[in-house]
């Protein structure tokens, strides 16, 4: 059933699998775009490429490629996908924010919630084709960060059309469970000609933040994921229908 | 709380973007490519559920929450094709610059909803209703052209996962995804969300009625799954090993 654990899904054509597009239908997306203001979705001004793991199944890790809007200097919203092509498939969404605005976060939602210090600092964390000294400022502000990440569509379990409830990620960590397999790097670092570790070196005086939460990347304290189910449950009505 | 416009929300808490920070963007967006992005092409606006577009539509709607048709959203959806069956989207509270990243939707042909498993077909919800009925359209597209198109989606089902309540008054995206509905039946949207909608976008939703009374739905009916089966549904957290199998669904 599943794809090899911890290796990004087949890039198949067929997924999602349908007919390739018509050539009515590219007209009619043309002309929409043409006379639609898209105004969210132009405040993507970043592209970051990263890994995470799924928080219930830690052995499962995957590479994922942020488009990233910041909305103040407190917070950022990601769309997420598998790829930066653009057949890339919209996988879920993370959330971005500093870490004064976490401390006011209630502690059963710091939970849900990661930091991005080691992932940054370790090289993981890249702004494809951007040079280093340009990013410097950004990654110095986002090794302070913690990220709500909730992905959507399983890719890397074979799914083919987005399947189940969507599942928490967690971020790569310097401690057993959370190192990402380097073969998943070498993959990523290949197709983008860099090298994590020299990124590593380069961000050596990237400081630390002072104090991560221990609320935020949950399992390494407590040795515990999350899932979400799905139940049936009693609608509440609006009149007429209650 | 009933039908409360989002946008007297609060803002996202936060400083103001500094101008260092806004270089870096300037030139990270002049450098990279944004493939899947800029396929955005389509603007769906439901009165609750807006398909956003990679997106290349804009569409607008409406969407209320799986276990409580009594709180429901306007949606902004900005879509994208992957091919000729099958739709993603990014869905935010309005459709400005400053617009939150709400959710997301999958919106697949009959086709390829028929596919799904049976446990997975009531996360899914139709677009017949909504389409036919006018309150699912596309902000600046002249009538016939949107048609065109949304013929197509009256036959289609969605799955719309939500992050952020805006309609709660969350200033961030807290707690678990929410899977949310659409309409499916006279009645259920609130008037007084209809007419802002209306008022904000200059359509009239009872006028595109008629023009979409041509249209049909899915060649074999809307699914009995789907819509959850009329039924609620909710999403629930649950603490698990890390080294579990994945999140039940509808058990």
């Amino acid at each position: 059933m599943a794809a090899a654990h911890g290796e990004t899904g087949t890039r198949g054509e067929d997924i999602p699998p349908g007919k390739p597009m018509s050539l009515e239908q590219t007209v009619m997306d043309k002309g929409a775009q043409m006379l639609q203001s898209l105004k969210p979705v132009k405040q993507m001004s970043q592209h970051v490429c990263s890994f995470a793991l799924y928080s219930h199944e830690m052995t499962r890790q995957i590479e994922i490629h942020h488009y990233v809007a910041r909305i103040n200097q407190d917070f950022c919203q990601c769309a997420v996908y598998d790829t930066d092509d653009s057949t890339g498939r919209l996988i879920g969404v993370e959330y971005i924010v500093s870490d004064g605005i976490f401390e006011t976060l209630p502690p059963e939602e710091q939970k849900l919630w990661h930091s991005h210090a080691y992932e940054i600092k370790s090289g993981l964390w890249v702004h494809p084709r951007v040079p280093e000294m340009v990013v410097k400022p950004e990654l110095e502000n986002l090794a302070k960060t913690y990220g709500k990440f909730w992905c959507t569509w399983q890719l890397d379990r074979g799914d083919r059309l987005p399947l189940g409830p969507p599942a928490l990620m967690m971020s790569p960590q310097p401690v057993n469970l959370g190192m990402v397999k380097p073969g998943l790097i070498q993959k990523r670092d290949d197709k983008y000609n860099i090298s994590s570790e020299a990124l590593k070196t380069a961000r050596a005086e990237i400081a630390e933040p002072e104090w991560i939460n221990p609320q935020a990347d949950y399992w390494k304290q407590h040795g515990k994921g999350f899932a979400i189910d799905v139940e049936p449950t009693e609608m509440k009505k609006r009149a007429p229908f209650s | 709380m009933e039908g409360k416009n989002i946008s007297t929300h609060p803002d996202v808490p936060g400083e103001p973007k500094r101008t260092g920070t806004a270089m870096v963007e300037t030139a990270t967006a002049t450098i990279q490519g944004f493939g899947p992005v800029n396929k955005i092409h389509q603007h769906l606006c439901a009165s609750n559920e807006v398909v956003v577009i990679p997106y290349d539509c804009h569409i607008g709607r409406f969407h209320f929450y799986g276990h409580d048709m009594s709180r429901q959203v306007e949606a902004h959806h900005y879509c994208g094709h992957q091919n000729e069956e099958f739709r993603q989207c990014l869905i935010y509270d309005s459709p400005d610059a400053g617009a939150r990243l709400i959710g997301l939707e999958y919106i697949v042909t009959e086709n390829l909803f028929l596919t799904l498993p049976d446990a997975e077909k009531p996360l899914w919800h139709s677009h017949e209703f909504e389409v036919k009925g006018g309150f699912l359209f596309m902000p600046g597209v002249p009538g016939p052209v949107q048609r065109a198109d949304l013929e197509k989606v009256a036959k289609t089902y969605g799955k719309t996962i939500h992050f952020w309540q805006v309609d709660k008054g969350d200033s961030l995206p807290l707690g678990v995804p929410q899977v949310m509905m659409a309409l499916t039946r006279e009645g259920q949207l609130y008037e007084n969300l209809a007419h802002g909608v209306e008022k904000r976008f200059g359509v009239s939703f009872e006028k595109e009625r008629e023009n979409r009374a041509y249209m049909t739905g899915p060649a074999h009916g809307i699914h009995p799954l789907a819509n959850a089966g009329g039924k609620g549904l909710k999403t629930v957290l649950r603490e698990t090993d890390c080294m579990q199998a994945s999140g039940r669904c509808c058990s």
